[in-house]
C-alpha cells in the first residue's frame, strides 16, 4: 500500500508534483502533476493541470489533460475540461467532460500533431475540437496556426505550400486570433484581378 | 483533524500555500507558506524558504525559516538558514547552521 499524500482543502500548490504514491486532492494544484500511482481529485478539488498516472480517479473539477496508464474514471460531480487517455475510461452519470476522450494505448499521442494544421484553433484555452477536423476542408485558414498546445510538432511546413497556391486574393482570415506567436511563412502573393480575356498588352511609351 | 500529508514518495516543485497544517514527509522545493504551521518528519526534506505558523522540524530544512510563532529543531533535524521567530528549542543532536532572531 503506497504511502498517502493528501492536499487538504485549505491548500494551494502551484508547481509540479512528482513522485510514486497515492495522491489525494481536496485544494487546489496548478501546474503538473505527473506520479505513478492513484490520484484521486475530490469533489472539493481543483486542479488546473496536466495529470499523468497510474489510476485518476475524478470527482471534482480538472482543467488539464488527464493521462492515465491503467484507468480514469470520472465519477458524478466530476467536471473535467481537457483530454482523457487512457486504456479504459469510465465516465459515470452526472461526470461533465470537455474534451478528447481516447481509449485505448496511451502511447498513441502523436496523430493529434497532424489534425491540427490547418484545424481551426479555437481561441478558448486548453480546449479541442473533439473528433480532428478534416485538414483539407479549410484552405483558407491562415498558414502556421498551430494547436495552442505549443509542445506538439505541429508542421507549419505543411500549411505554408498552400498559401501561393492561392488564385484569388485570399478571404479575410477568420476573427479568432492565433494563440502563439508563431513565424508566419511569406505573406501570401496578391494577384491582381483581371477581367476575363483581357491580354496582356505591352504600353509602348511615347518617345 | 484536518492536515495535509505530503507523503515520503511526493516531491513538489513550486509553490505550497496552506491554510491548514501541513506535515511534510517528502519533499517540497520552492516556497512554503503555511499559516497553521509546518511539520517536516525524518524524512521530509524541505528546500525553500518557509513563512507561517509553527514550525516542527525532524527532517531537513534549507532556507529561511520566518514564523510568527514557535520553531522547535527536534534531534536529528537538520536546518541550514536563518530563523526568525518568537520562540526556538533545538534539541540536542539536531544540527543547525544559520542566524536566529527572536525579535527581541
Amino acid at each position: 500500500m503506497a504511502r498517502l499524500t493528501v492536499i487538504g482543502r485549505g491548500v494551494r500548490v502551484r508547481g509540479r508534483v512528482t513522485g510514486d504514491a497515492d495522491l489525494t486532492i481536496e485544494g487546489h494544484v496548478e501546474g503538473e502533476i505527473a506520479v505513478s500511482g492513484e490520484v484521486t481529485v475530490e469533489a472539493s478539488g481543483l486542479v488546473g493541470a496536466s495529470v499523468a498516472a497510474h489510476v485518476i480517479v475524478v470527482r471534482g473539477a480538472v482543467r488539464g489533460d488527464l493521462t492515465g496508464e491503467e484507468v480514469v474514471r470520472l465519477e458524478e460531480g466530476a467536471r473535467v475540461v481537457g483530454d482523457l487517455r487512457a486504456p479504459r475510461i469510465a465516465i459515470a452519470k452526472g461526470a461533465l467532460v470537455k474534451g478528447l476522450v481516447q481509449t485505448g494505448s496511451v502511447a498513441a499521442t502523436a496523430p493529434r500533431a497532424k489534425a491540427q494544421a490547418s484545424a481551426p484553433a479555437r481561441p478558448v484555452a486548453a480546449k479541442r475540437p473533439a473528433p480532428p477536423v478534416a485538414a483539407p476542408s479549410r484552405p483558407a485558414a491562415p498558414p502556421a496556426r498551430p494547436a495552442p498546445v505549443a509542445p506538439k510538432a505541429a508542421p507549419p511546413v505543411a500549411a505554408r505550400p498552400a498559401a501561393p497556391a492561392r488564385p484569388a486574393p485570399p478571404p479575410p482570415p477568420p476573427p479568432a486570433p492565433p494563440q502563439q506567436v508563431v513565424a508566419k511563412g511569406p505573406p501570401p502573393p496578391v494577384v491582381p484581378a483581371l477581367k476575363k480575356g483581357a491580354k496582356a498588352a505591352l504600353k509602348k511609351k511615347a518617345t | 483533524m484536518a492536515s495535509t500529508v505530503i507523503g515520503a514518495g511526493i516531491t513538489i516543485e513550486g509553490e505550497v500555500s496552506a491554510d491548514e497544517e501541513l506535515v511534510v514527509q517528502g519533499t517540497i522545493r520552492g516556497k512554503v507558506d503555511a499559516r497553521e504551521g509546518v511539520t517536516v518528519e525524518a524524512g521530509g526534506t524541505i528546500e525553500a524558504d518557509i513563512t507561517g505558523g509553527p514550525l516542527t522540524v525532524a527532517g531537513s530544512v534549507t532556507g529561511n525559516i520566518t514564523s510568527s510563532d514557535r520553531v522547535d529543531l527536534q534531534a536529528g533535524a537538520r536546518v541550514v538558514g536563518n530563523v526568525k521567530a518568537t520562540r526556538i528549542t533545538i534539541a540536542d543532536g539536531a544540527q543547525f547552521k544559520g542566524n536566529v532572531d527572536m525579535d527581541v
